[in-house]
């Protein structure tokens, strides 16, 4: 199932009366790109998180919507969490950096090349890998490359998925409840509510 | 709002402000009692305050870090732990079924898990009170359980598209559905010393935030009833000792408010951190504890989700997420598990469902944008059942230090063979009433809701760390009231149960008080 829906009209909502004023601040202020300096990881780091968040997402440096490793910079940085995390994982700050040099091992190790200058093609391979618990390493035996994998992807999604560009794409329109719902049963829909336009695919 | 001062000898100070100290807290000072709340969160002004948007409303989160380990370790933050005036009501979902007599009685019943030492009789007034004062809306007569003496004060809610999904589904197959009991109004309800809070609006925000005071949190209900017949709520408070006298009574509550720390003088504690935090400080403290079962028997519901996308358009961010109800598995026959559980339609808002798409389904990339994509054609079924304590099911204290210089918890949890045999029952029947409802790319979404019984109620001082009426078997002017005291997890969600037990406590201390066993 594969659904596409008229460009620009979740936008369009954002700054109307359909939206209450605080949510209106928080995803303006969240749709504007600004120019960042890392403040947690190094600018190494950063370039690498920024391209294994492209491609976890299915962007790239052309088509990006989010740059999700700043809000993953960003939090690190101000040492908040979201109130839990495995046992046997060490904390976010080392999860991260560990994480990140185990990805650039197991590049060198398949391609003899840094995750970066790979093309898409095998970066998507070595995150595969990584998620399947395959990447190889030694830095993955000090961290569980699953857990690894699974926590930075939980992340990323929430950081991806609550941007407004990506909720237009995906013809999203609860934040425009200032009003509240009326139509809420099977197949209503109110005007503001985009109408999404059924790709046929394979599945 | 009154206040008090540090060094005034309060009647009580009360941990906490969610469904398990709000309620006791208005009850005291009602009595005309000098009570104070300590809440570590803010106090919130939701209409200004809350967005609609997840990321944001993370804000309402615990978000201090807990260790989570165990065979199926839980996930906390957003999941299950609140925090601020109003607790882990700000974020509930508002769920409020009442649990049925035979839960409070699993080892007789089945041979497992425990006794409680008071039963349905013992909170059904309570419940009947809630349902009235909140104005829980819901269907009357109500399809299961013993016959009420009244029926729910507001008609249910109504049905949004994952709600008449399941109706569907569950009508091809002859399980009985109803709308769902939810302490949402339904319409405009006027509330004693409050006002009128106003009908929702279908937001279907419930679980980041209702910026509307339909949903019946505590912030909007008890906290102000409480605070207008004279208690303090001091927000910002995190409670992190006790001073005590050389009979062993709690003289002072030690709190951190913005990094200095203060104490309050007083008669009796309550204690209504929730099932986390109230072993976590009775741990630090080693308060309360010659049992030593502080932090054991923790409990977490049975909590499979499965996801479905539908031709139809669902849109399914509207209505209350849990529309509709069946409480058909709650006592089954011919299974092979005991106790049961109920399951609910499910709405839902759009990080929430890709955070699961991406950690169960273990999604990424191209696939899970266009997972993404089908959003509004996707509606839920989840489940609650009942979890049987275990030793290997605990909570303790780690060396790692939170911000505040406090030991982490630790939390170990491994499904039991009896949680695996229901949770797999659950997911059959949920899957196949998806499939009569014509779902097409079933999800299934292993999860454990709430966190209960680690400070379990019990008629026997060894077994228990309170007895029957939440009172401390070690310290006589200590109360525990909160999920932690569970002695089974119940098949339901626990809001409504932990609320009925708060304004219990606080009855049977009055009680006390007034035939002078409590100063």
């Amino acid at each position: 199932m594969d659904y596409k829906y008229p460009e620009g009209s979740i936008v369009a909502l954002l700054n109307t009366d359909l939206v209450t004023d605080i949510t209106k601040k928080v995803l303006i202020e969240r749709g504007q790109e600004k120019d960042y300096q890392p403040l947690f990881f190094t600018l190494p780091d950063f370039e690498c998180l920024t391209i294994v968040c492209d491609c976890l997402m299915a962007q790239n440096s052309n088509n990006r919507m989010v740059t999700m490793a700043h809000a993953i910079d960003t939090r690190l940085n101000c040492k908040t969490g979201n109130g839990w995390r495995y046992n046997n994982m060490p904390s976010d700050d080392e999860m991260y950096r560990e994480g990140l040099k185990g990805i650039n091992k197991t590049a060198n190790l398949l391609y003899n090349k840094k995750f970066i200058d790979l093309p898409k093609n095998h970066q998507l391979k070595v995150l595969g890998a990584v998620q399947k618990g395959l990447g190889d390493g030694f830095e993955w035996d000090q961290l569980q490359q699953q857990q690894f994998f699974e926590e930075m992807l939980a992340e990323v999604t929430e950081v991806f998925f609550s941007h407004p560009l990506v909720q237009d794409e995906m013809g999203y329109a609860g934040m425009a409840d200032a009003k509240g719902w009326e139509k809420i049963r099977l197949n209503e829909r109110e005007e503001r509510e985009p109408i999404g336009i059924k790709i046929e695919t394979r599945n | 709002m009154r206040t008090y001062k540090n060094d005034e000898i309060i009647d009580a100070v009360v941990i906490g402000t969610g469904a398990g100290g709000a309620p006791l807290l208005a009850r005291l000072a009602k009595a005309g009692l000098k009570v104070v709340a300590l809440e570590a969160g803010k106090n919130w002004s939701p209409k200004i305050d809350f967005a609609t948007d997840e990321r944001e409303q993370n804000k309402l989160f615990w978000n201090f870090e807990r260790l989570s380990g165990g065979g199926d370790p839980i996930g906390f933050g957003k999941n299950n732990s609140g925090i601020g005036v109003g607790g882990s009501t700000l974020h509930y979902t508002a769920y409020t079924p009442r649990p049925q007599p035979h839960s409070f009685e699993l080892y007789s019943y089945f041979g497992v898990g425990n006794n409680w030492p008071i039963g349905y009789t013992d909170l059904e007034p309570y419940f009947e009170e809630l349902e009235q004062f909140l104005g829980i809306s819901g269907p009357s007569p109500y399809p299961w359980g013993p016959a009420r003496k009244k029926g729910y004060p507001l008609p249910p809610l109504p049905l949004n598209g994952p709600a008449q999904l399941m109706q569907r589904g569950c009508n091809i197959m002859g399980i009985k559905t109803s709308p769902a009991a939810n302490a949402a109004l339904s319409a405009d309800y006027f509330q004693e010393q409050i006002g009128w809070r106003k009908a929702c609006t279908n937001r279907g925000f419930c679980q980041a935030g209702c910026s509307t005071g339909a949903k019946a949190s505590m912030d909007v209900t008890y906290i102000p009833y409480a605070i207008y017949y004279g208690a303090e709520v001091r927000a910002e408070c995190m409670a992190t000792a006790f001073e005590k006298n050389s009979e062993g009574e709690i003289t002072g509550v030690v709190y951190k408010k913005y990094g200095n720390e203060e104490r309050q003088l007083c008669r009796n504690v309550f204690i209504c951190a929730g099932a986390i935090e109230t072993p976590r400080l009775l741990l630090m403290n080693n308060l309360a504890n010659s049992s030593g079962q502080v932090g054991k028997n923790f409990l977490a519901h049975v909590g499979l989700q499965v996801w479905g996308e539908f031709d139809e358009n669902v849109r399914p961010y509207k209505g209350i997420p849990g529309g509709l109800i069946s409480e058909d598995m709650v006592l089954p026959t011919d299974v092979n598990f005991s106790s049961g559980y109920l399951i609910q339609s499910i709405g839902v808002m759009p990080v929430t469902y890709a955070t699961q798409l991406a950690r169960a389904g273990k999604m990424w990339g191209e696939e899970l944008r266009k997972k993404m994509r089908s959003f509004n054609q996707v509606a839920g079924i989840n489940m609650h059942g009942e979890c049987l304590s275990s030793e290997k099911n605990y909570l303790e204290l780690s060396d790692e230090e939170d911000e505040m210089g406090l030991p982490k918890p630790r939390i170990l949890f491994t499904a039991g063979e009896n949680e695996k045999k229901m949770s797999d029952h659950g997911e059959k029947v949920m899957r196949q009433i998806w499939k009569e409802a014509g779902a097409k790319n079933l999800l299934s979404y292993h999860r454990k809701a709430h966190t209960l019984g680690t400070c379990r109620m019990g008629n026997n001082r060894e077994e228990a760390v309170v007895n029957k009426d939440g009172n401390s078997y070690d310290v006589p002017n200590l109360f525990i009231c909160d999920g932690s005291v569970f002695a089974t997890s119940l098949s339901v969600n626990p809001a409504l149960t932990i609320m009925a037990l708060s304004l219990r406590t606080a009855d049977l201390f009055l009680q006390k008080k007034q035939t002078g066993a409590h100063s």
